[in-house]
């Protein structure tokens, strides 16, 4: 090798090797891992906040729920307390949404209207994630002939209207909360089922799930323990729009009046007895469409945020 | 090591079908087609090919993944080949596997500490959760971690952290073998070191049997006491590790070990590769031949209609007919 050409190995020489000490192993850290530990809920909250939209969404959600609560508990007027003497009244300081053909509080009645929808919507969205994911995750798990079998009953279930076997519910159990709740899930855990049965489709492949399979656990824990806890992101996003379309299904049974019964109240059936004012006292309308539209918009941005917080490719 | 066999697989075979649609033509893989060979305690038999030959198909039909359609696996003297329910999971704890890629085979919502531990509490190996902490804790330092990375999650890990991690895990059940499909192909060379090392010592402490697949051919030869070279499906020649090397015979082993990279180039220059011609068959529904009479330069009529079988040629076992 050319000496001169090579102005390190000639500046080397000069160096001692005594000037260098081997470093002891313990102050070597090699495993060291600097980052802060988080977990996979903190990460994704972390992101979460960062989406503005879906943040005051949440807040306004919480809101919602509180004053749905608290305010049918609070106020001195009930749901049904009538009172001809203030009948279709304006918005005042004693009745902030006014007051109804029957005089009763409109406040009062569409807070009390958001504790059956938001009810049904959550009952409904969390009943269908139950019966989703376990007929899904078992049809995407064992496969073969009877995911085929299960899909196709599935099918058979979508290919019915919804309003077929709504109405002939209601018809057989009547008018109230069971039946809208049944009516509302007969179908919808559907989706739920489908996007299940991908995911665990995909998981059930990769090494994670075989390894579990080589040490031995059952399939039952495969399926729960690891497979749906990894599908945990797209489930919460798809149970966030799933509780609106439930909400609108109640409200959409209730304006048509075959929901819920007088003299309770939900978003719908107050909107259907607006309805019959429209002409003459139009803001009655304004306060249950207004609950309906803002408390949609305010999930669907949830599920918006949820999506992008909880799928890591997003972030 | 021993002479006493451990695992001795009997002409295995597992085949997929892979048939589109109901009313198609029945299309069937034959992943691995009459396979033999023996493993004994605490060595280390290498399988090598090339991708798509069938080797982790082997390694996942002897770890009991996949169903073999025939053929016997002995284990330990008992017939693990129809094992079902109870029998199994008595089995999955004798033997374990290590995986290919370290960042898909741990669980990404499971902390270091509960992966490692899920093995104990699928087979209830300790009586109280204090000894399984306990015993996660010396896994944990036995791969060369520390203590306090059980709270973390697998993401926090580089890839040979969490290779390790997944020995760690399959440490935890004491297995007397261990199928390693690939381990160290998903790493960086220095840290491939890191992992052989790990492995050999492993295997000097507690004498456990290795399948090592890889196509790595100089990391096999490092590793490997014995050698199989598979080829569509089929074992090709199998013999002790410097015997292949040394001396191979088959003319596809010939043709893979001439394509190791020499880092030297002065003699990387002198030395002639062979170049394969030829198409690789499909794999679906393969005709009853040499599987290697396509590419290989030797093929006679005898190839193209008959299907050699494993023979004894000098101190190797190979499967061609140049030998008879």
């Amino acid at each position: 090798m050319n000496e001169e050409k090579n102005p390190v190995s000639a500046e080397t020489e000069t160096i001692d090797p005594a000037m260098f000490e081997p470093l002891d192993d313990s102050e070597k850290n090699a495993e060291f891992i600097a980052v802060e530990s988080r977990t996979f809920m903190r990460d994704a909250w972390n992101s979460f906040k960062k989406n503005k939209l879906a943040l005051v969404s949440l807040f306004f959600l919480i809101f919602m729920i509180l004053m749905a609560i608290f305010v049918p508990i609070i106020s001195p007027f009930t749901y049904d307390g009538q009172d001809m003497s203030i009948a279709n009244q304006n918005p005042t300081w004693t009745h902030p949404f006014g007051t109804d053909k029957f005089g009763r509080d409109i406040l009062v009645r569409v807070m009390y209207g958001a504790r059956i929808s938001l009810s049904v919507g959550f009952a409904a969205a969390g009943i269908c994630m139950v019966i989703g994911i376990i007929y899904g995750g078992i049809a995407g798990y064992v496969g073969g002939r009877l995911d085929m079998i299960m899909m196709r009953v599935v099918d058979i279930l979508y290919a019915v209207p919804n309003l077929l076997y709504t109405i002939l519910i209601m018809l057989v159990f009547g008018s109230n909360m069971f039946s809208v709740l049944l009516g509302v899930c007969i179908s919808s855990w559907i989706g739920m089922a489908r996007l299940v049965r991908t995911q665990v489709m995909s998981l059930k492949e990769q090494e994670f799930s075989l390894a579990a399979l080589v040490l031995g656990a059952s399939k039952q824990r495969i399926l729960f323990k690891h497979l749906i806890v990894n599908s945990i992101g797209p489930i919460i996003v798809s149970l966030t729009m799933m509780v609106p379309s439930a909400i609108f299904r109640e409200s959409f049974l209730g304006f048509v009046g075959i929901g819920i019964s007088a003299p309770m109240s939900s978003w719908g059936t107050l909107a259907n007895e607006a309805r019959n004012m429209i002409y003459t006292y139009p803001i009655q309308l304004v306060w249950p469409v207004g609950a309906i539209c803002l408390t949609m918009l305010a999930l669907n941005f949830l599920g918006d945020g949820l999506g992008e917080a909880l799928d890591p490719k997003k972030r | 090591m021993s002479d006493k066999v451990i695992l001795s697989v009997e002409h295995l075979k597992t085949y997929f079908d892979v048939t589109p649609g109901m009313f198609s033509k029945k299309k069937i893989v034959k992943a691995v087609d009459d396979v033999s060979f023996d493993v004994y305690e605490g060595e280390t038999f290498g399988l090598v090919g090339e991708s798509g030959c069938g080797k982790s198909s082997l390694g996942r039909t002897l770890v009991k993944i996949y169903e073999p359609v025939e053929g016997k696996i002995t284990f330990d003297g008992s017939d693990i080949s129809k094992l079902k329910g109870k029998e199994l999971a008595g089995f999955r704890k004798e033997m374990q596997m290590i995986f290919q890629d370290p960042y898909a085979s741990l669980d990404p919502r499971m902390t270091v500490g509960e992966i490692v531990k899920e093995p104990m509490d699928i087979h209830n190996l300790y009586a109280t959760e204090e000894e399984k902490r306990d015993k996660v804790v010396e896994l944990i330092k036995t791969v060369g971690l520390k203590p306090d990375h059980i709270r973390r999650y697998p993401h926090e890990f580089s890839g040979g952290q969490r290779q390790r991690i997944g020995i760690a895990r399959t440490l935890a059940l004491n297995p007397k073998f261990i199928v390693c499909d690939e381990p160290i192909s998903a790493l960086d060379v220095s840290i491939q070191a890191q992992i052989i090392n790990l492995l050999e010592k492993i295997q000097r402490e507690r004498g456990i049997s290795y399948l090592f697949i890889a196509h790595d051919l100089s990391m096999v030869k490092h590793i490997s006491d014995r050698i199989g070279v598979m080829y569509m499906g089929h074992m090709v020649e199998c013999g002790s590790s410097d015997e292949v090397y040394r001396n191979p015979h088959h003319p596809y082993t010939k043709a893979l070990l001439s394509a190791i990279p020499i880092p030297d180039p002065d003699v990387a220059k002198k030395r002639t590769r062979i170049m394969l011609q030829g198409e690789i068959p499909s794999p679906i529904n393969p005709p009853v031949c040499c599987p290697f009479c396509t590419r290989c330069q030797y093929a006679t009529d005898r190839c193209r209609k008959e299907m050699p079988q494993m023979k004894q040629v000098e101190n190797s076992q190979v499967a061609c007919f140049l030998y008879e």
